[in-house]
């Protein structure tokens, strides 16, 4: 367990990182440090308790939890772990609207199972009602740079993902604009359930899409404190230009500038 | 390499067929001749072997030339690609001939330099040297490093007798263990690079592990104790192993370090035997160190030959005592970076394999003059440019260590590039340590196609925006490229001339159209021109790029008549 913490704040939250030694294969150290900066600058206290193989995850302990993704060989052993020690506390505390950022493997591992191309199915949670199927090497990966529409605002991020995910009866987190998503087939990226957010954006997703981080900082603050309804980035504003940018650079690579002016919601 | 499985699978057919039929000896080897790559009973039939490999060696070298005569390249990779369309066995063809014997260089990091050592030592030995150095490390540079020293008649010139150095990509290593008679195959490192192309570390080291099951006994092998993946290659080997390593734990990490150094990614952490956590008595970097595992007894092996007492002098003097069974001595390698005291390691481990005289390992090693990119000087202006690739995370930290290991100011051009050779995928910026070049930079400029995402790393690090020039490069697309007449093959080193003003000319439209739609200036050449003004006259500007960076830069030098062309062939 490792711990950071900056003293004196009116806000203090706690972010719960899953296995931060075993997933942490797709730059996930770019989503937390977005998260710790961005509330450095706010002078709102983040700590960050990471949660290794063994331990328990108690849901009263955190206000945010994050699961990134990770080798083959890795994630067999915190499939099991998922199961035997964190499951219940993670359901309890989706249940209880606490945001949840799950990328990559760690997505798939908030799904009911992963069907590898041979071998036994992996169990996962089931928070996400939906499944993971690899068709085999003959399918190529979902590789690349992705655009999608998320809820009117674009995100941007780059995908790398031999499974194709299907969803059930849930939401996606968005529609593709240029890329794979989920299976390459039916356009949709992610899933979301109450506040858990399943997605195969990497790159890392948070730095470039800080809208996106701020919603989480957002849904996190509000269940905590209240915030009287307002989101983060208009009590805390911050200068996000450099964000932007980068973000903007990634649509016009994308094709996407035209669709950029009316899809982005500029602070 | 996806391109070249199609040629593999022929071959395997073909072997399949002779095989059957069996017979006579392809050609007299010479006694020294080295054991044969996979199958020793190999088929011969001397004249139609000789006469396609004469019609390849024709064909590829004809390819080769007319490349080189319209400047599209050095002609290496096209002559390997026509040479092993028309005979996909040409490589294992013409490699059975090379009676010095075959070395294998490989690793994610250090492959160039490793080489490079390798080949000094050798030379001062007085032993004639040959490397692919002309050519890309796959498969068809390879081949063509090859096909441009053969005759046409499919036999090798007398460079056949020169001793073969093969750097080699690590996805390649079982296509060239099986095509190539190995004397010895170092193994330096596995680290976490370009996972969208190869799929994850795991799957490169199963690889390796299932080609080393057909090596034949008499090919020794030079592996890193230190890092647990590599030495692991060594565990049922039934030939020569001889293991390096660094003795001295005053590196170590966990005692010198930052916090964030502790926090580094660690590539291989868990035991590849049994798939435990490894527990580590001291750490250098990444997953390299000291390491044992509780669960299954799995350890470090004792190197033969190792390093003690190791210190940095200056930028550039890595100082250190080395231990081999035979001999002890002080070393002092002329090159920045603690990495490179593997480098060096990997080259004495192969030295002492091939038990070359003592004053050649000394001299090759101190006499060293670095390759493009690897930390070499270029006078500009007034002003030193030190050139460092970093291409990979560990790689990453390991220049960042080295430049600012000392409290020293530097200014710094940093240049993020995501085309196919760097690896499409940036997130693994995030896990670089850039915290450490929080206010030590005077100057720093960034550049490349994803400078953006890069600069944003730096803030996120806890530098101010402000004090970074971000000059962004921006990436053409295949579709202006058409419009314009010319077409881009990315990491190629050099174009034809026409098509270099071609590209130049798509460059300037895109820059216009960007800034039209009133974003930044941008521009490698007005990156590099604004890192070396804000740099003082008689100061050092780094220049730290990524893989194709590296390449992009070097042409920009070699515009302004800066820098040899790096292609040029140097004959056996």
């Amino acid at each position: 367990m490792s711990e950071r913490s900056n003293g004196r704040s009116a806000y203090t939250l706690t972010l719960g990182h899953l296995y931060p030694d075993q997933l942490n294969l797709y730059g996930d150290r770019g989503n937390i440090l977005t998260l710790q900066r961005r509330c450095e600058m706010r002078g709102i206290e983040l700590r960050v308790v990471g949660l290794g193989i063994g331990d328990a995850l108690a849901p009263d302990e955190y206000d945010l939890l994050f699961i990134g993704g990770g080798q083959d060989k890795e994630q067999a052993p915190v499939a099991q772990d998922l199961l035997e020690m964190k499951g219940i506390g993670l359901w309890a505390a989706v249940e209880d609207d606490m945001p949840v950022l799950a990328v990559c493997g760690g997505y798939q591992l908030l799904a009911h199972y992963y069907r590898p191309a041979s071998g036994a199915d992996m169990r996962g949670l089931g928070i996400f009602d939906a499944w993971t199927i690899h068709k085999g090497a003959h399918m190529p990966r979902c590789i690349g740079n992705i655009a999608i529409n998320w809820n009117g605002a674009t995100l941007v991020g780059f995908e790398n993902h031999g499974g194709r995910t299907y969803l059930g009866r849930i939401k996606p987190l968005g529609k593709v604009l240029k890329g794979h998503g989920n299976n390459n087939e039916d356009r949709t990226e992610g899933a979301v359930y109450r506040h858990a957010y399943g997605t195969y954006l990497h790159g890392s997703l948070l730095p470039k899409n800080p809208h996106f981080a701020d919603h989480l900082l957002t849904l996190a603050l509000k269940r905590k404190y209240g915030l009287n309804g307002q989101e983060v980035a208009a009590v805390f504003p911050l200068d996000d230009a450099l964000e932007w940018e980068a973000h903007a650079f990634m649509l016009e690579r994308l094709g996407l500038h035209s669709a950029a002016g009316a899809a982005l919601r500029y602070p | 390499m996806p391109e070249d499985q199609p040629a593999q699978s022929v071959r395997r057919e073909r072997r399949k067929r002779r095989g059957k039929k069996g017979a006579a000896v392809m050609r007299a080897v010479p006694a020294t001749a080295l054991p044969r790559a996979s199958d020793s009973k190999r088929p011969a039939r001397l004249r139609r072997g000789s006469l396609r490999a004469g019609m390849a060696v024709a064909g590829g070298r004809a390819a080769g030339a007319l490349s080189r005569r319209l400047r599209l390249g050095g002609g290496t990779g096209i002559a390997g690609v026509v040479a092993q369309r028309l005979y996909p066995d040409i490589v294992h063809h013409l490699s059975t001939q090379l009676a010095g014997g075959s070395i294998l260089v490989t690793g994610t990091n250090g492959k160039t330099t490793t080489s490079g050592f390798i080949a000094a030592i050798l030379s001062d030995a007085g032993l004639r040297v040959w490397r692919n150095r002309e050519g890309s490390n796959l498969m068809r540079g390879i081949a063509g490093a090859l096909v441009i020293r053969a005759r046409l008649s499919g036999n090798l010139r007398r460079g056949g007798q020169a001793t073969s150095i093969f750097e080699v990509d690590e996805a390649v290593v079982p296509q060239i263990m099986r095509d190539v008679p190995l004397r010895i195959a170092v193994f330096n490192n596995l680290f976490r690079d370009q996972l969208d192309r190869y799929g994850e570390v795991d799957s490169v080291l199963t690889r390796w592990q299932q080609a080393i099951t057909t090596l034949p006994h008499q090919t020794a092998l030079a592996l890193n104790a230190d890092d647990p993946a590599v030495a692991e290659l060594g565990a049922a080997y039934a030939g020569q192993v001889v293991y390096y390593g660094i003795d001295d734990t005053t590196f170590d990490l966990g005692w010198r370090g930052t916090i964030s150094e502790r926090h580094q990614t660690v590539d291989t952490r868990i035991c590849p035997r049994c798939g435990s956590d490894l527990e580590y008595t001291a750490r250098f970097f990444s997953h390299l160190g000291h390491y044992n595992c509780s669960n299954c007894g799995n350890r470090r092996p004792a190197p033969q030959v190792r390093a003690t007492n190791i210190s940095m002098n200056a930028f550039d003097q890595l100082r250190m005592n080395v231990l081999t069974p035979t001999h002890e001595g002080e070393i002092v390698i002329p090159l920045p970076g603690f990495y490179n005291v593997y480098n060096a390691l990997a080259a004495i481990a192969t030295a002492q394999a091939l038990q070359i005289d003592w004053a050649a390992v000394v001299s090759g090693i101190q006499q060293f003059k670095p390759a493009f990119g690897r930390g070499e000087r270029v006078q500009v202006a007034g002003r030193t440019l030190r050139i460092l690739l970093a291409k990979n995370p560990t790689g990453f930290n390991e220049v960042l260590r080295t430049l600012f290991s000392d409290d020293e100011p530097r200014h710094l051009l940093l240049m993020l590039n995501d085309n196919i050779a760097d690896r499409r995928d940036v997130s693994w910026i995030w896990d670089v340590d850039f915290e450490r070049i929080t206010n030590h930079t005077t100057t720093l400029t960034v550049t490349g196609t994803r400078a953006l995402e890069l600069a944003l790393r730096l803030k996120y690090a806890g530098v101010a925006p402000e004090t970074i020039d971000i000059i962004p490069v921006i990436p053409l697309r295949v579709s202006q490229l058409k419009n314009n007449g010319s077409i881009r093959t990315a990491g190629t080193p050099v174009r034809a001339n026409g098509e270099l003003t071609a590209m130049r000319e798509a460059q300037t439209q895109a820059d216009k159209a960007w800034h039209a739609r009133g974003h930044r200036v941008t521009g490698l050449a007005r990156a590099l021109d604004t890192a070396i003004e804000s740099t003082p006259p008689g100061e050092t500007l780094f220049v730290v790029p990524t893989y194709t960076g590296l390449l992009d830069t070097h042409r920009e030098l070699e515009r302004r008549g800066l820098t040899p062309h790096y292609w040029e062939e140097k004959g056996p």
